[in-house]
């Protein structure tokens, strides 16, 4: 970067780069040049102007006549010797890079301690403490659940962060053509129109089976994430469900008829998402500031077992629930270039 | 005696319940054509889910755990014939060269 731009220009690599770009056809251009330095003096200015030219043009073609001829000659090489080459080249590659890979993985499967050995690295305290002592520590029947939501609950905010920036992120991206009043452009709603062409209009089979299921999966979904701490699941397979009853809802009426509910705009996205994220942000926090261990959160653990038990597991695998079930939808609807 | 006859006519609709999902996979490899397909891959999701999930609720009576597999048989005959008009009615409207896969029926 410091270097001047006059040593630049003397320098290897710059001679380099002017030598590819000047080519072989550089000595016939001095010649030229020469040529037209010992025809300038003599003739008229229009005259001279016009020689100028034709060398140049002339000095054009050839060059490329030059480059073109270059570039067969090579295109041919390489359609007789250089693609058989490089196909070798090429399956050879893939062969050892594959034999190599295969090395590798099994010197590691082989180095790792059999299945199911009592002293095996899993086996270690952590897990130990979790079996013994998670129900007594975090009030959730669900293993799974207190760890998630408990012991590593800074992981799974995390996780919810990364679906919310997904959502903000592809908010950004397709929400694009709208003018200042917020409405969707002309182009935007021809392209829908024109994507739309081929999809099923008021499918009457799809619509009854829809409308009896979506109800079904809703409930579902709000059982699987209200028993995250209770059983299998939790809020993010409990959201997905929603979601998913959503997206079915959606494609059976049709977006006109499900945008009318209010309630899946992109304001209550917005907000749902917010709060959601944010009261668990808060929750971890407070129970950061009160040791990050949770033996002293005042917050009563309940029976374990009882659907109000387990301290703050419950409300954060609704705010899980709520995020994902929003962001399956969100996404779902920007993708179909709904007007979400 | 009772779970003797149990047992029996449950492994009998159980195996008949797999090998109607054997042809049906057999089907959906062997037809090239998405309507043909569609029809070998309807019999497995509905008949042969049927016959097996029948077989299991013989099997274990009248529990929770059957009551179970009868909501999973009614959710099953729900939602996979309308997949399969869906995506049967889809290739009826995108297909531009039909003809071709249908046969003129001589009655």
């Amino acid at each position: 970067m410091a270097r001047l731009k006059s040593n630049y220009e003397s320098s290897a690599w710059a001679r380099f780069l002017r030598w590819m770009k000047n080519g072989s056809g550089r000595m016939e251009r001095d010649m030229v040049r020469s040529l037209e330095a010992e025809a300038l003096p003599n003739g008229r200015s229009e005259e001279r102007q016009q020689a100028i030219d034709s060398a140049r043009e002339e000095r054009e073609k050839r060059d490329r006549d030059n480059e073109r001829a270059i570039l067969d000659k090579l295109q041919s090489w390489s359609a007789r010797r250089g693609s058989r080459l490089v196909r070798y080249a090429y399956r050879f590659a893939a062969v050892a890079i594959c034999l190599a890979v295969i090395y590798v993985l099994l010197i590691a499967v082989s180095e790792e301690p059999m299945f199911g050995q009592a002293d095996n690295p899993v086996n270690n305290e952590v897990s130990a403490r979790y079996i013994e002592k998670g129900v007594q520590e975090t009030g959730a029947v669900n293993i799974v659940g207190g760890m998630i939501l408990d012991y590593r609950a800074f992981d799974t905010l995390g996780e919810s962060h990364v679906l919310f920036i997904a959502a903000c992120s592809v908010l950004l991206l397709l929400r694009m053509n709208l003018d200042k009043n917020g409405r969707p452009t002309r182009e935007k709603l021809d392209a829908e129109a024109d994507d739309r062409k081929y999809e099923p209009h008021n499918d009457v089979i799809l619509q009854k089976v829809s409308n009896l299921i979506v109800p079904c999966l809703l409930l579902f979904g709000i059982y699987v994430v209200l028993n995250g701490h209770l059983s299998a699941g939790g809020g993010f397979s409990g959201g997905a469900i929603m979601g998913a009853a959503l997206i079915l809802y959606v494609n059976a009426h049709g977006l006109t008829k499900a945008g009318k509910h209010k309630l899946f705009g992109a304001t209550v996205f917005k907000y749902v998402t917010f709060c959601a994220l944010a009261f668990y942000a808060l929750a971890k926090s407070y129970s950061f500031f009160m040791g990050a261990n949770h033996l002293d959160s005042h917050i009563p653990l309940g029976t374990p077992g009882n659907l109000l038990s387990a301290g703050l597991i419950l409300p954060l695998n609704i705010a899980v629930g709520a995020v994902v079930a929003w962001t399956m939808y969100s996404f779902y609807t920007l993708f179909r270039k709904g007007d979400f | 005696m009772i779970a003797w006859i149990q047992f029996i006519v449950g492994a009998l609709l159980i195996s008949v319940g797999v090998v109607v999902l054997a042809l049906s996979v057999f089907g959906v490899y062997r037809f090239n054509y998405v309507l043909n397909r569609m029809h070998a891959a309807a019999m497995g999701d509905t008949l042969g889910i049927l016959m097996v999930l029948g077989g299991l609720i013989v099997m274990s009576g009248f529990t929770a755990v059957s009551f179970k597999l009868l909501l999973t048989i009614v959710m099953l005959w729900l939602t996979s014939p309308v997949s399969s008009h869906l995506i049967g009615r889809l290739e009826i409207h995108t297909n531009e060269k039909l003809d071709r896969h249908l046969k003129e029926v001589k009655h």
